[in-house]
């Protein structure tokens, strides 16, 4: 597309890339299809390419057009990238968005109440032990409250007990900052099986969130912060050569594997970066290339597979999964949409409610329509998410693999 | 037309009576979305954009604007290659987006009702179950409308055998432009009357507003192949194509790519294309198992007889869809390679496409503009894709004209200007080539009795006598213009 | 030929400048299907005839309008093509032109398409008596309405046919027929499942307790389904064909009762009525009707089924050959004729009265 960034932003970093990514749009719309908001507003503004039109004139226009209801349209997406994945182009539009948000954040500044809510979500989010705390209260009130809000607070779910054994391969592993205190079962169960495949599990108490919450809420600066740190906790066993770092939430992993986006004005952070991103590895990814097959599959289920945006369009693992689940004699049940997101994206559910029900609402019944011993997932967000709609189990697919 | 803002301030109250506040679209910002099409390049601010979500709603809207004699444009899903769905300064956009619903499957008679919102690919896919499917498959089948299927008549990779959309359609509701809701066609297979069906589809939104349509389903092939053949020389792909259908043979689907189009599609689909062949034609020959493996033989001598350097087969459905990915995706895969690209749509007799080939070559070299050819060769339906740069100044007017040089060729040889993206915006000055005073005055006839003071899609698919006369390509008689009483837009 | 062009321009222009009314005649095979036209000018579309351009390879012909049907589909032949909407030819005389016009298709109808679905070009002459162009040879073109389209089924009531393109398919090298002892419900079920079969089915029909196939495809491909499924195929399978298509089967030949034509969705029910005789065709989709009951039974019947009646043969009092539209959409008609043919020359009335 014809694109011209207005004179102060034209040579800027942020500027460049997104006359880069807007250019390479050829505005077909195709878009448009895969997207969940689209689908449910059928409004332009509320899909990629009309979000790209509207980031576009952040860039082109004197500022006088853009006000709070460009920052609506965006702050309805809900990064899930799905519009990627379909777009024969490779248009680059998450990095746009993000971009995109920034200036619409500037352009037109939020009401301080916003600010603060917004304030409040990521504290307590992205830290592990102000969540739990909360979480702990919240469970055991939970008979207790109103219906509303006792959908939001999951069930307790127990954890395992970790392996003890040390290997001679070792793998790092970013625990996450919800998921400890959400179900911590999938961490342990993870390093179960890794175990049993001769892997030994290394976790940093400094590493704590990915970033991504503060990235959600477009309180960048925090983020860099992170992400800085998390490098900074793991450059040493980097150096001495450790195979991979896991994730297990494919939100923290898209989040890692994006890195060198966030970092992309921080020099020599740059470099590192690239090379957290290379060695970052979704949990599938690993085992796939293992001797799976050995292990013990106590039963097999008849399952719903919701692949979270962040693994099939975030970082286009597709397949996977899928593979290893069929592999162990695990039966796959058709799901219609599978490419929709199910409206958790990280803080949207508690951001964007309505959209965020109806999108959960939608999945479910696509996932629940041949009745499931279960529905496995990939990432914390999407399990707890679903799991407030359905008396179904969902859980994370590795817990099948103990 | 200019609107005065108490017009405006009027029109808009008048519509916010009938419409949710989010239904109704005014604010520059949010109407800069829907300023233009799948064509990019041609842009106009509407004065608002109306999403309703029932059918009283549209006819509420068609009267309320019939009343204000306010330009209505209708839009599906904005993929249009023509500018047909470009706003009208003056006027509001009508968008269907909200009509996304499929009401009825009837597998028995092979039908479905559907809104016109429905994305074509949603068809195909919600009648799958009953192993059915809607044949008409454009390459932008994912995202475009049904409505904006039947208001284009827009055809697609499998239309060789299977038909345009005109051939896959059986009853449309309309909203006329005085709001009355009529039904044309019927479940059945013929009707009496003027073929008001035919007249609709492709009448690019000018003659009323698609509210609901009956498609023909087609049940799933017993078998399918697709073959894939590579040649080193673009003429001998194009000679391939006029000989298999010389032969009796009618492939499902055959397309062709040349090898900057081939080039951008692998860097999409991964397909496994050969990037080093000039040319690769996709043939897909399906029916009953017995009647496949005939025809597959057939078409194998042909086309090695033609010079094809290879031939890979493709028996499975998954190894098909790969290939099919690559060509559905081409235009905007073309996207990686260039900026911009502007798609031209002419159709020609079989005969010619290895010599109208030939000369889009010599004038890329002419205009010094790379082109990508990615088209329908079974119907001799032509997309060549002109790469230029709209960020450098004068490219657009240079990629337009040496457009409008391969559609004037394309006239030349008895084809014509568009063979599904339709006229649009785009082409209207072209139509004054292709057409004569006389029969653009039919076409200003049959307008007149549809939408007598033209307020739908105002200015688009039918140039004005006046324009074409400015143009030079009116034939005026004793110094006036013919049929002084037929009314002009 | 050019001749005879600008002689039948100059009757209509000669028609337009003293508003006199003409009747298009070519065969008059189908005089009796559309209302009596009023009127004493007969404009003569016979000596118009002959092939204009045939390019096999292409798969289009075009065509004057007043060739024969005979002939113009004896030369088809000869490149072994066909039309494929396979038209009836009531008589000898029956013209391509008429043919358009009255838009009638034969038993390949629901299989591979209509008049309409062949039509690629038509040049008329229009309500101005300007001779022009619409469509053309190519098989896709969206430039412009549909005006070919709108022709074809107009009973010439908006403008003259004088070339016609339409588009071709290869005539397939073998047919065979075959029989099943069936109801006329078993006969719909069994229509209902072949249309989701891949079987090469290119005409069907039921008629007095026999459902009849016809299958098209290459010996190979025929003799395989003929071993698979077992099937006792009919001798004189084509021109029973033939005889359906032009209406010399018996069921055609009793006058005494008038014919209707029900046109409807192909699978909707059946309703059983005493004094019927019934004959379906299309695969259901047309269901055939001699019948002293009244119209607007008959009619009702139909508009159950989601279609229409049509009085085909035969005298009903008060009762044209086609029903008149909803007000809506008879105005929209009324509005195009208007518009297209404002002196009122050409065949008024013959389709609706008032048009
Ligand atoms: C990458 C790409 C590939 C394409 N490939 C093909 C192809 O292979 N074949 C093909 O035929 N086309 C193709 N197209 C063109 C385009 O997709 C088709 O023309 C499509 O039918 C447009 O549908 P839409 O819903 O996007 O309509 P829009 O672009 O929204 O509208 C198109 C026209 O239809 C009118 N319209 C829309 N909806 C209605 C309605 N409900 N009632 C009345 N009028 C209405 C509009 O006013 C406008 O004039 C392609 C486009 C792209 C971007
Ligand atoms: C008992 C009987 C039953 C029949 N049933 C059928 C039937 O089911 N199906 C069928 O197709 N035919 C039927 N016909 C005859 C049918 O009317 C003709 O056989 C034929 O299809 C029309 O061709 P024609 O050249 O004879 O046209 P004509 O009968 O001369 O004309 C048919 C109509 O087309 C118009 N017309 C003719 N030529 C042109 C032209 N060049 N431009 C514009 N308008 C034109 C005429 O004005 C007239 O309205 C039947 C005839 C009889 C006697
Ligand atoms: S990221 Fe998801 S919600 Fe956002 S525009 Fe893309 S597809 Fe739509
Ligand atoms: S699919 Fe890609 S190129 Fe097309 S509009 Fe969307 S982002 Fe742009
Ligand atoms: S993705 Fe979410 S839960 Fe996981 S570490 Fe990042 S912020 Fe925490």
């Amino acid at each position: 597309m014809e694109t011209h960034i207005k004179k102060e932003l034209e040579n800027t970093i942020d500027g460049k890339l997104a006359k880069s990514i807007l250019r390479s749009c050829v505005h077909c719309g195709f878009c448009n299809a895969t997207c969940p908001t689209y689908q449910l507003l059928g409004d332009e503004n509320d899909g990629p390419r009309g979000r790209i039109y509207l980031i576009k004139q952040l860039f082109e226009g004197d500022g006088s057009e853009s006000t709070e209801k460009t920052r609506l349209h965006l702050d309805r997406c809900l990064s899930c990238r799905s519009c990627e994945t379909t777009c024969p182009s490779g248009v680059k539009y998450g990095a746009l968005l993000d971009i995109g948000r920034k200036l619409a954040e500037d352009l037109a500044p939020r009401s301080r109440e916003e600010k603060k809510k917004r304030k409040r979500l990521q504290t307590t989010l992205s830290s592990p032990k102000r969540f739990g705390t909360l979480l702990k209260a919240g469970q055991l009130l939970r008979p207790l409250l109103p219906k509303d809000t006792r959908q939001k607070i999951p069930k307790k779910r127990l954890a395992l007990e970790c392996p003890t054994t040390i290997h001679e391969r070792k793998m790092l592993i970013l625990q996450g900052c919800v998921q400890p205190a959400l179900s911590p079962d999938i961490n342990t169960a993870t390093a179960i099986v890794l175990d049993k495949l001769g892997i030994s599990l290394i976790h940093h108490k400094k590493v704590k969130c990915c970033g991504a919450v503060s990235q959600h809420l477009s309180s960048e600066d925090k983020a860099i912060t992170q992400i800085k740190n998390n490098i900074d906790a793991w450059w040493d066993d980097i150096s001495n050569g450790i195979e991979a770092i896991i994730t297990t939430a494919s939100g923290c992993g898209v989040m890692l594997k994006d890195y060198p986006h966030y970092l992309r004005e921080e020099g020599e952070y740059l470099y590192k970066a690239e090379i957290v991103a290379s060695l970052s590895k979704d949990i599938s990814e690993i085992i796939i290339e293992e001797n799976y097959t050995s292990l013990p599959i106590k039963k097999t289920h008849k399952l719903s597979w919701h692949s979270p945006c962040t693994l099939q369009h975030g970082q286009k693992i597709i397949g996977y999964v899928e593979e290893l689940l069929t592999n162990t004699g695990h039966t796959l049940l058709p799901i219609q949409d599978g490419h929709i997101c199910c409206g958790s994206a990280g803080t949207y559910s508690i951001l964007q409610p309505e959209l965020s029900k109806q999108l959960k609402h939608n999945k479910l019944e696509n996932l629940t329509r041949e009745t499931p011993d279960m529905i496995v997932t990939a990432n914390i967000g999407c399990q707890t998410h679903l799991q407030q709609g359905t008396e179904i189990p969902v859980v994370h697919w590795i817990n099948l693999f103990i | 037309m200019h609107i005065s803002p108490e017009t405006r301030t009027s029109l808009l109250f008048q519509l916010s009576e009938i419409l949710q506040p989010e239904q109704l679209l005014s604010n520059k910002e949010e109407l800069r979305p829907y300023e233009c099409d799948g064509l990019s390049a041609y842009k106009t601010l509407p004065i608002a954009v109306a999403l309703p979500d029932t059918i009283q709603q549209i006819q509420q809207i068609m009267e309320i604007c019939c009343r204000n004699n306010t330009p209505v444009v209708a839009r599906g899903a904005g993929t249009g290659l023509s500018g047909g769905a470009q706003p009208h300064e003056g006027g509001i956009i009508l968008g269907l987006a909200r009509f996304n619903k499929i009401l009825a499957i009837d597998p028995d008679n092979l039908t479905a009702r559907v809104q016109p919102g429905v994305r074509n690919l949603a068809i195909t896919e919600a009648v799958r179950q009953h192993k059915l499917y809607y044949a008409p498959d454009p390459s932008s089948q994912i995202a475009c409308s049904i409505g904006g299927n039947v208001a284009e008549n827009s055809g697609g990779v499998h239309c060789l055998k299977y038909g345009l959309t005109v051939h896959n359609i059986l009853a449309l509701k309309i909203v006329t432009v005085e709001g009355d809701l009529l039904t044309i066609g019927s479940n059945a297979l013929d009707n009496t009357g003027y073929d008001l069906l035919g007249l609709f589809t492709g009448s690019e939104g000018m003659l009323g507003i698609i509210v609901e349509v009956v498609v023909k389903l087609t049940p799933d092939a017993e078998d399918t192949h697709l073959l894939m053949a590579a040649f080193n020389d673009i003429e001998q792909a194009g000679n391939a194509v006029a000989s298999i259908i010389a032969n009796g043979i009618i492939p499902a689907g055959l397309e062709m790519m040349d090898k900057l189009a081939i080039s951008a599609a692998e860097d999409f689909a991964h397909a496994g294309y050969p990037r080093d062949a000039e040319a690769i034609l996709l043939c897909e020959l399906d029916g009953s198992t017995i009647d496949v493996s005939e025809q597959t033989q057939k078409t194998k001598k042909i086309l090695t007889e033609q010079g094809a350097s290879f031939i890979k087969e493709a028996p499975d459905k998954t190894q098909q869809a790969k290939l099919w990915a690559g060509r559905k995706a081409a235009f905007p895969a073309v996207g990686r390679i260039s900026p911009d690209y502007y798609c031209m749509d002419g159709t020609i007799p079989r005969k010619h496409i290895a010599k109208v080939l030939k000369h889009i070559t010599k004038l890329s070299t002419e205009f010094d503009l790379r082109v990508a050819n990615v088209f329908h060769a079974g119907d001799g339906n032509l997309h060549p894709l002109i790469l230029y740069d709209a960020n450098k100044e004068g490219e657009l007017e240079k990629a337009e004209q040496f457009g409008a040089e391969i559609l004037r060729l394309c006239v030349k040889l008895g084809g014509s200007i568009t063979g599904e993206h339709g006229v649009g915006n785009e082409k209207i000055e072209l139509m004054c080539e292709q057409f004569n005073t006389e029969e653009l005055t039919i076409f200003h006839a049959i307008k007149a009795a549809f939408d007598p003071n033209g307020i739908l899609n105002p200015g688009k698919a039918v140039p004005s006598l006046h324009r074409c006369a400015e143009l030079g390509h009116m034939h005026v008689h004793n110094g006036e213009l013919p049929h002084p009483d037929i009314p002009r837009f | 030929m050019n001749n005879v062009r600008t002689q039948l321009q100059q009757r209509v222009k000669t028609a337009i400048a003293e508003k006199t009314p003409l009747r298009i005649c070519a065969g008059n095979s189908k005089e009796c299907y559309g209302n009596k036209i009023k009127t004493n000018h007969d404009i003569d579309i016979k000596p118009y005839s002959g092939i204009i351009h045939y390019e096999p390879t292409e798969l289009c012909i075009t065509v004057r309008a007043g060739t024969r049907l005979a002939e113009l589909e004896a030369e088809l032949s000869k490149h072994q093509q066909i039309l494929p909407f396979e038209p009836p030819s009531f008589t000898q005389n029956a013209t391509i032109g008429g043919t358009v016009a009255t838009g009638l298709s034969g038993p390949r109808r629901p299989y591979s398409g209509a008049v309409r679905d062949a039509i690629l070009g038509v040049t008329i002459i229009d309500g101005q008596g300007e001779i022009v162009r619409f469509g053309g040879q190519v098989m896709k073109n969206v430039a412009g309405y549909d005006v070919s389209r709108l022709m074809t089924g107009a009973q010439g009531t908006l403008g003259i046919l004088l070339d016609i393109s339409l588009r071709l398919i290869p005539k397939p090298e073998h047919n065979i027929t075959y029989q099943l002892p069936h109801s006329q419900q078993e006969a719909l079920e069994y229509f209902t499942n072949t249309r989701h079969s891949n079987l090469p089915i290119t005409a069907s029909c039921h008629h007095k307790l026999q459902t009849y196939i016809r299958l098209s495809g290459s010996e190979k491909q025929l003799d395989e389904l003929v071993k698979t499924y077992d099937i006792q195929t009919m001798e004189d399978g084509d021109d029973f064909w033939r005889d359906i298509r032009d209406q010399q089967h018996d069921f055609f030949q009793r006058n005494d009762k008038p014919l209707w034509r029900i046109s409807c969705a192909p699978a909707a029910p059946l309703t059983q009525q005493v004094d019927i005789r019934t004959l379906l065709e299309w695969n259901g989709a047309i269901r055939w009707i001699t019948s002293n009951m009244p119209a607007n039974i008959i009619q009702n019947i139909a508009q159950k089924a989601n279609g229409e009646a049509i009085l085909f043969r035969g005298h009903v009092a008060g009762i044209n050959t086609f029903k008149k539209p909803e007000p809506t959409l008879f105005r929209l008609h009324q509005r195009l004729k208007r518009q297209l043919d404002p002196k009122g020359i050409f065949n008024p009335n013959r389709l609706y009265e008032g048009l």
